[in-house]
């Protein structure tokens, strides 16, 4: 079992696609953290032309107004608890600015290796998932090399399962690698630093508002994480059913354009069908699971991380066992 | 052999982030279900509203007034922390000599319809009734968000806003007649805080605003309305805080100011 997952994995690196896949992500990072860069610097001029004064020695005074605002705020017996906590979550984020010395305008390696994958959670991520996912089985049709596989003494499941394993491992080494390059990439534009600086999280929907009483601050390796751990969920599902078309259609090409298509549409079903339920259950538009953590999403009365990582779970149990079931009973006629 | 020694670094990457990422997935499930992770020690002590009848009521040789509405009337942006509420018994002082008090019950980021329920919960009505004066401050976060849709969908959305904040004033202004049927009600006008914002057609936007609430207050009576958008729109620079929307302290000086020498023989009047 353990060397048909090693064949499987020395099969994939051989076959260039990770290359691919991590070129890309190379290419992609470079590319934002450069346009990150200069609108910052953009927004520095205009700002310091507006105010008169750099806002690089000035944010200071703003951040200590603020707080002294907020101060205010929290004693006000009219404040209700509710904005009470987001107050003190700004807070607490002001102070630690002022602790350490971080002018607020400025990007950090952390955030930006944060908010590229906030952003790559339900588009990017599922389409490199996808060029790695969903010829595994399907390329063995198409040329003709699952016979070779399948006259082995090995039974069907095991080799399935074999792929399955490397798809697994495949996803974390694509997750793990976006991290870094994204951290190590923007480090040079931005300075490594950031990974302690505190991040709010903690939102709820009660009654279909959002609910900020819980808010807390999580500091930002930590939210990171979060967010990775999600993006990984998240490849695990989509990885999970593109595979499950691969071993249902024949021709790669036709397995990658009904997942992407897929995919594609979900970004604007619920535009379209937002008064229609049965949307909520799809699982393209419960992708972004990150936007719960920084409270970032519509709020809509049933929908939040429990539910949107029960359906997204459901699809990929299915689709295993789909996957399985067609694989094991198939007739090969290649 | 390149292979072997790249399959064994993958799949210790593989297993090592995996249970990294599992550990991750938890504390993404907990923070976002966990039932207030961390209870407040300060959110546990009940919220009182302050007892006004400890203050002696009306007639004595107190003069109050209470401000009510967005953060301009709770004094937001000003850096010495002091806004409205301190400086109004300054320039107050002159015409008066009884001591004067105030109540700052202004909300940050309140929106007319905020200002309605918080009226209408009844919390406000022993302040009201106390009061001589009542400043009240609302609409700018009503309109706040329409700046940035382009011209045709600003004047439709426009129309929207001003028409359910007019309602809301109206019935506002109402609620405060009836807990207080004898007070002085000032209200601050809307003013423009971006340079940027200077077409003709957002100007007109701004006027109408200002216009129309003005004759709702005219209507209620024992009212006035106090322009800002003329004081500050040559004085942004002066006036506006670092945070580029609400009044700095020389800001709320001189609208205080300007509220003072509108309302002097009022207040004599009031504290004969």
């Amino acid at each position: 079992m353990f060397s048909l997952i090693e064949n499987e994995v020395i099969k994939m690196i051989s076959k260039k696609r990770l290359m691919f896949v991590f070129a890309i992500l190379v290419v992609l990072i470079t590319i934002f953290a450069y346009g990150q860069n200069q609108s910052l610097a953009k927004t520095k001029a205009q700002l310091s032309q507006r105010m008169g004064v750099t806002a690089t020695d000035d944010w200071r005074k703003l951040a200590d107004q603020q707080i002294i605002t907020i101060k205010n705020r929290l004693d006000s017996p009219y404040m209700d608890e509710k904005s009470k906590s987001s107050s003190r979550v700004r807070m607490e984020q002001l102070q630690y600015n002022l602790d350490n010395n971080i002018n607020p305008l400025e990007q950090s390696a952390a955030k930006f290796t944060t908010k590229f994958m906030e952003q790559a959670i339900f588009l990017f991520l599922p389409l490199l998932i996808i060029m790695l996912s969903s010829d595994m089985v399907s390329g063995e049709s198409s040329n003709g090399t699952i016979k070779l596989l399948l006259v082995r003494n090995v039974p069907r499941w095991k080799i399935l399962l074999s792929k399955y394993l490397t798809l697994m491992v495949l996803e974390v080494i694509v997750v793990f690698f976006s991290f870094v390059a994204s951290a190590i990439i923007s480090g040079f534009f931005f300075g490594f630093g950031g990974w302690f600086a505190p991040v709010a999280t903690g939102f709820k929907v009660l009654a279909g508002q959002l609910d900020s009483t819980g808010v807390r601050n999580v500091p930002q390796w930590q939210y990171s994480l979060m967010v990775y751990s999600l993006a990984y969920f998240v490849a695990f599902v989509v990885g999970s059913i593109s595979f499950m078309i691969s071993v249902l259609v024949k021709s790669t090409a036709a397995s990658i354009g009904i997942i992407m298509s897929t995919l594609v549409a979900g970004n604007f079903i619920s535009f379209f069908l937002s008064d229609w339920k049965i949307t909520r259950y799809m699982f393209m538009v419960n992708l972004r699971l990150t936007d719960y953590l920084s409270g970032s999403f519509q709020p809509i009365e049933g929908m939040n991380m429990v539910f949107s990582i029960y359906v997204l779970l459901g699809w990929a149990i299915a689709s295993i066992i789909i996957s399985f079931v067609y694989f094991t009973k198939q007739d090969i006629l290649v | 052999m390149l292979k072997k020694s790249m399959w064994y670094t993958i799949l210790t990457i593989a297993s090592v982030g995996f249970i990294v990422l599992a550990i991750g997935f938890y504390q993404a499930i907990m923070v976002t279900t966990a039932v207030n992770p961390q209870p407040n020690p300060t959110a546990e002590v009940p919220q009182t509203i302050p007892d006004s009848t400890q203050l002696p009521s009306k007639n004595s040789n107190l003069f109050k007034v209470l401000i009510l509405g967005d953060s301009v009337a709770k004094g937001t942006g000003d850096e010495k922390g002091k806004g409205f509420a301190s400086y109004l018994p300054d320039y107050f002082k002159n015409s008066t000599s009884k001591d004067i008090v105030v109540e700052n019950a202004g909300i940050d980021g309140l929106e007319s319809t905020g200002l309605l329920e918080q009226l209408q919960s009844q919390n406000l009505d022993k302040p009201l009734a106390d009061s001589d004066f009542i400043l009240v401050s609302i609409g700018g976060n009503d309109v706040r968000s329409i700046l940035s849709l382009n011209n045709l969908a600003k004047e439709d959305q426009f129309k929207v806003r001003q028409d359910s904040y007019l309602a809301n004033l109206e019935q506002s202004i109402k609620a405060i007649r009836k807990a207080s049927p004898n007070s002085f009600v000032i209200f601050i006008g809307l003013y423009n805080p971006y340079e940027k914002v200077n077409d003709v057609e957002d100007i007109r936007l701004l006027n109408a605003w200002n216009y129309d609430t003005q004759q709702l207050i005219e209507q209620a009576g024992q009212g006035i309305f106090i322009p800002t958008s003329d004081l500050l729109k040559f004085n942004l620079g002066r006036y506006i805080s670092k945070d580029g929307l609400h009044p700095n302290s020389a800001g709320y000086q001189a609208i205080s100011n300007r509220i003072s020498k509108s309302v002097e023989t009022i207040i004599a009047g009031a504290s004969i």
